[in-house]
C-alpha cells in the first residue's frame, strides 16, 4: 500500500483512488478458449476463493474489467475475442494463461491457431504454465493489481494509440473482415 | 471369450443376399465385422443392414487418406443395439476425383459427418445441403486434412514466432531416435 504513496510523481491524487478502487473490484470475463477454462472454476469457487481478491465473473463484455484468454485461440474464435474487447468499457486489462497464448504452445504448428495473443489484443499479464495452476492465476492477477495501482496497465491506451498496427495484424488471419467500427 | 455365432450368422446372411458385391467380408473380432463395397452398392448395402437387420445407428462416417494409393477410404460405423455388433463398412473412393453418394435420407445424423469430410479432405456429396463452412471459416486453401496440404509450410507463412524456441525439437524424430526406431520414408515427407 505504501507504494500508492511513493508513486506520486507519476500519478494525480485522483489517479491513486480510482486506481485504488479498480484494482480491488476486478469482474472478470472468463473467455473459456482451450484447455484453460477448467481452472476457471476452482479459482473462483469457495477452494482457491478468488473473491477475496474482488475478482468475480461478469456476465457480459460490457460489464467486464478483466478479459480472460484461457489457452489457444483459432482464428476464428479470434475474431470473437476481439469484438468482445473491442466492447468492453475503459478501463480494460487482457490476461493470457498458458504457453499457448505466450507462443503457440504445444499447438505450434496447428495451422488454426495464432502463436502470439499479444500481435492482436495488448496483454497486461501473462500467466506461464501449460495449463497454470490456481496459484499461478492467483498470482496473475496479484501481479494485475499491482500494475494498476502503479498506473502501468495501459494496454487499452496502448491499443487505441496503435489501432492500425494490431488491425493490420488482425486482418492479415482474419482473411474475411467484416467487423463493425466502434467511434472509441 | 464369447462365441462368435451372432457374428457369423451375420456373415453368412449378408454373404448370401450381396453374393460378390461385397468382399472382404470377415469378423474382425467379438462383436465387430468387416466389409468392403463400392461407391455404386454402398446405399444399398446401408439400407440393408439397416431396414432389414436392425443396424439402426450410425456411430461415425470416418475417413483415411490413403495419399500413396491414391483413394480416399470412408468407412461407415453401425450399431445394433440388440445383437451389439458393429459393422464397418469401407468404401473406396478416387483421390483426384472424390465424389460419395449422399446418404442422408438414410441417417439425417450423416449431414454433418458429410459436410465436415467435405470441409476437411474436399470429398464431395451430390445433392448434400448446408452451408459450406462447417468448422473452418473463410478457409481458402487446400483442405486441411488432406495428407498432402503441409501444415508446417502454412504456419510459416502465416504466422509469427516469438524468438526462443528456435531449439524446439521434432517429437517424432526423437523418439525415433531413442527407441532406434526407422521412419518410414512417407511418414517423413507427410507426418510430423
Ligand atoms: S497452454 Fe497447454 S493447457 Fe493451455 S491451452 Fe495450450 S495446450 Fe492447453
Amino acid at each position: 500500500m505504501n507504494r500508492a504513496f511513493n508513486d506520486r510523481e507519476s500519478q494525480k491524487i485522483l489517479d491513486i483512488i480510482k486506481n485504488f478502487a479498480r484494482k480491488n473490484s476486478l469482474f472478470i470475463l472468463a473467455y473459456g478458449t482451450g484447455c484453460g477454462a477448467i481452472e476457471i472454476p476452482p479459482t473462483i469457487t469457495s477452494r482457491y476463493d478468488a473473491e477475496r481478491f474482488g475478482i468475480r465473473g461478469a456476465a457480459t463484455p460490457r460489464q467486464a474489467d478483466v478479459l480472460l484468454i484461457t489457452g489457444y485461440l483459432s482464428v476464428k474464435t479470434l475474431k470473437r475475442v476481439i469484438r468482445a474487447y473491442e466492447q468492453m468499457q475503459d478501463p480494460k486489462y487482457v490476461m493470457g494463461f498458458g504457453s499457448c497464448t505466450i507462443n503457440g504452445g504445444m499447438y505450434w504448428d496447428s495451422y488454426n491457431t495464432i502463436k502470439q495473443l499479444d500481435k492482436y489484443i495488448p496483454v497486461d499479464v501473462y500467466i506461464n504454465g501449460c495449463m497454470p495452476r490456481p496459484e499461478a492465476v492467483i498470482a496473475g492477477f496479484v501481479k494485475l493489481q499491482q500494475l494498476i495501482q502503479q498506473g502501468k496497465a495501459l494496454g487499452w491506451k496502448h491499443y487505441k494509440e496503435n489501432l492500425e498496427w494490431y488491425r493490420q495484424n488482425q486482418q492479415k488471419v482474419i482473411k474475411n473482415w467484416r467487423m463493425p467500427d466502434y467511434n472509441w | 471369450m464369447a462365441d462368435l455365432q451372432k457374428e457369423n450368422l451375420l456373415l453368412e446372411v449378408l454373404k448370401n443376399h450381396f453374393n460378390d458385391k461385397i468382399f472382404d467380408l470377415k469378423v474382425q473380432r467379438h462383436q465387430r465385422v468387416h466389409l468392403r463395397t463400392t461407391t455404386e452398392q454402398i446405399e444399398a448395402v446401408l439400407l440393408y443392414l439397416k431396414e432389414k437387420l436392425g443396424y439402426k445407428h450410425l456411430s461415425h462416417i470416418s475417413c483415411v487418406d490413403w495419399i500413396e494409393e491414391n483413394r480416399f477410404e470412408l468407412v461407415y460405423i453401425l450399431w445394433h443395439p440388440e445383437d451389439k455388433i458393429n459393422v464397418l463398412v469401407k468404401v473406396d473412393v478416387d483421390r483426384l476425383n472424390p465424389v460419395a453418394p449422399n446418404i442422408d435420407y438414410i441417417w439425417p445424423q450423416a449431414n454433418t459427418y458429410e459436410r465436415e469430410m467435405r470441409e476437411m479432405f474436399g470429398i464431395q456429396f451430390p445433392g448434400l445441403v448446408g452451408r459450406k463452412e462447417l468448422i473452418l471459416e473463410d478457409w481458402d486453401d487446400l483442405p486441411p486434412m488432406r495428407r498432402d496440404f503441409d501444415t508446417l509450410q502454412y504456419v510459416m507463412e502465416n504466422f509469427e514466432f516469438r524468438s526462443g524456441r528456435e531449439d524446439a525439437q521434432n517429437v517424432r524424430e526423437t523418439i525415433a531416435k531413442r527407441t532406434g526406431e526407422e521412419i518410414p520414408e512417407f511418414a517423413k515427407k507427410y507426418s510430423r
